[in-house]
């Protein structure tokens, strides 16, 4: 998978460094300074680099844990997110990590306590409030966990606050981390979802979407609470025929009990992202029906999103209680 | 072998001495086309060049710059340094690929790209760029007197991935330096040639990638002949056309301009037409 490691000099010799570097045995390692020696350069190309990403080792300095957009949450008052990785083993057309970083690199943050340090010191100072936890935005989390052991190191570290949710956002289906804790009442495992026929052309190396429902199941009957994320919803011919049926598949399979939240948003983009993807993918047909708002972001015409959003919150209301619901922007 | 008749295929060579260079020009049937400032190859059918830089970084960057202009290279070129190298770590003859670059004289190191190194199981090595002629290999490694010079200015006009040095190793502590001649090296040089071909059609085979990325969209340089655009105009214009193959793969989007039409009439249309 990886034969190329690059591991900054300040953290090569760490435990957490080692570990990983010991999964790949015949990956070249190279030193490095800094991260940002091989990851930043202007002039990569993300999609050449998709080809045959490195995987980079760095300690992360400082912001650990960031404020969460606003109007982006699952009901608490107060919402953070953290990323101990950039970039993702699925290739999702979509993605918007294409447009924001110039390497197609894995980089993974190897200084776990410190994360956990800055978590622990924000919880504090939210006392008594609301707070959740965001985590797998700038990577999938669940997909790499055989090699990053993140989610094994923050399932018991977020187990001692139970008043923080930490919600854990993915398509994969490695449930082998979750078979190993008990079951956590303020941890979400979040399921992005779309179309399986969308899915099968845009969600590239990730699992089916029968597959994610088919795990869900898996994990609710464990006793893990589960989110749902519609999110980017997908314009195309025939959504709201592909949307219903995908709702119907997911409630057929999942009790309503078991979802803790249901969210969803339309595609969008910072105009920056999109002409880099639409470079990247210029037959895309799903780009296509992109325009720049006034704003300056990229999203489809005002009406196609309303449309969509009340559509599919209709076609979500047959199945679960409103009161869960909640947009992604 | 190189598709000739892939359109996007453009290469250039920065090698030292032409020692080094004597089996690439043979191998890709390149002709000597300028002799001053620097002596410049080139093959007839393909957009392929080869420049003698001479030794060191400053001549490295000067020949990789004056190569650039002189051949007119275009951002989605293929940008190789080759050359011989001494090491302690590998035997003579062996054939390196360079993952890491460090000069004696600057801070910056550079590390090209990986996508550069896939499936091709030739060995890679760090590059360390000296100013004479390395005699202690004190470090693992490679010492060279170019890379770093010219990686330094190819990385400025070509994406990462599609620049890479390339070395054989000629020599190693203890080796007397005056018997390796021009002849020896085109011996080491042409038992590589294979490995060497392979390295250059995987770079081919990014290349292609990148193409497809940059070209323009069917029918850009129609509409911009028949009509004036800005240059904003044209970034939009671009844009939407590339939307358009993507939705409207049979329509063509020159019947929807009509005679009058002004460059605004004509992105509001397609602005209309692709808004659902």
């Amino acid at each position: 998978m990886v034969d190329t490691i690059y591991a900054e000099d300040e953290i090569i010799g760490t435990k957490k460094a080692q570990e990983i570097i010991s999964k790949f045995r015949h990956a070249k390692v190279t030193s490095i300074k800094r991260f940002g020696e091989v990851f930043n350069p202007s002039n990569q190309n993300f999609r050449i680099q998709k080809t045959n990403p490195a995987l980079i080792l760095a300690k992360k300095q400082k912001g650990f844990v960031l404020d969460a957009p606003k109007g982006f949450g699952i009901g608490d008052q107060n919402n953070y997110y953290f990323s101990h990785m950039y970039n993702c083993l699925y290739d999702c057309s979509y993605c918007f990590l294409q447009g924001m970083y110039n390497s197609a690199n894995y980089l993974v943050f190897v200084n776990y306590h410190d994360y956990q340090n800055e978590i622990a010191k924000t919880i504090k100072k939210h006392k008594e409030e609301k707070i959740t936890f965001f985590t797998g935005y700038d990577c999938d989390s669940l997909a790499m966990e055989p090699i990053t052991n993140f989610i094994n190191d923050f399932v018991p570290f977020f187990s001692r606050y139970k008043k923080a949710l930490f919600e854990i956002r993915t398509k994969s289906v490695n449930n082998t981390v979750f078979r190993k804790h008990d079951p956590l009442a303020n941890c979400i495992v979040a399921y992005s979802l779309m179309p399986e026929a969308l899915a099968q052309i845009l969600d590239k190396k990730a699992p089916s979407v029968s597959a994610r429902i088919k795990n869900m199941k898996y994990l609710a009957n464990k006793g893990w609470r589960i989110g749902l994320r519609f999110d980017p919803l997908i314009y195309c011919s025939n959504w709201k025929a592909q949307y219903a049926e995908l709702f119907a598949n997911i409630f057929k399979e999942i009790k309503e009990e078991n979802i803790h939240s249901v969210s969803f948003g339309s595609l969008r983009f910072p105009k920056s992202f999109f002409n880099k993807l639409l470079q990247y993918y210029p037959t895309s047909e799903e780009l296509s029906f992109l325009r720049s708002n006034d704003k300056g972001i990229i999203s489809y015409d005002q009406s196609i999103e309303n449309e969509m959003n009340e559509y599919c919150r209709l076609e979500l209301m047959k199945y679960s209680d409103a009161r869960k619901f909640f947009s992604c922007g | 072998m190189i598709e000739k008749n892939f359109e996007g295929v453009s290469v250039r060579w920065v090698i030292a001495l032409k020692g080094e260079a004597e089996e690439i020009i043979k191998n890709y049937a390149m002709k000597r086309v300028a002799t001053t400032p620097f002596p410049v190859y080139k093959n007839k059918d393909l957009d392929m060049w080869l420049i003698l830089s001479g030794i060191g970084q400053l001549n490295a960057v000067a020949a990789t710059s004056y190569l650039y202009v002189k051949s007119d290279a275009s951002y989605n070129t293929i940008w190789i340094n080759f050359g011989i190298v001494g090491s302690r770590n590998f035997k003579v003859g062996d054939l390196i690929q360079i993952d890491k670059i460090t000069s004696i004289d600057f801070q910056d190191n550079y590390y090209p790209s990986p996508s550069a190194f896939k499936n091709n199981n030739i060995e890679r090595c760090n590059l360390i760029t000296v100013n004479k002629p390395e005699k202690l290999f004190e470090n693992d490694g490679a010492y060279d007197m170019e890379g770093y010079g010219f990686f330094s200015f190819a990385k400025k006009i070509a994406p990462y991935e599609l620049v890479s040095v390339l070395k054989i190793i000629s020599d190693a502590p203890g080796t007397d330096l005056s018997k390796i001649d021009k002849h020896r090296v085109e011996i080491l040089v042409s038992k590589k040639i294979q490995f060497i071909e392979k390295v250059l059609e995987n770079l081919l085979d990014l290349q292609k990638i990148l193409f497809l990325q940059l070209r323009d969209p069917k029918y850009f340089d129609e509409i911009c002949l028949q009509k004036k655009f800005t240059f904003s105009q044209k970034v939009t214009l671009r844009k939407y056309l590339t939307q358009w193959q993507a939705r409207f793969p049979l329509r063509n989007p020159l019947e929807e301009i009509g005679q009058r039409m002004t460059a605004s009439q004509i992105l509001k249309k397609f602005s209309d037409n692709l808004l659902r």
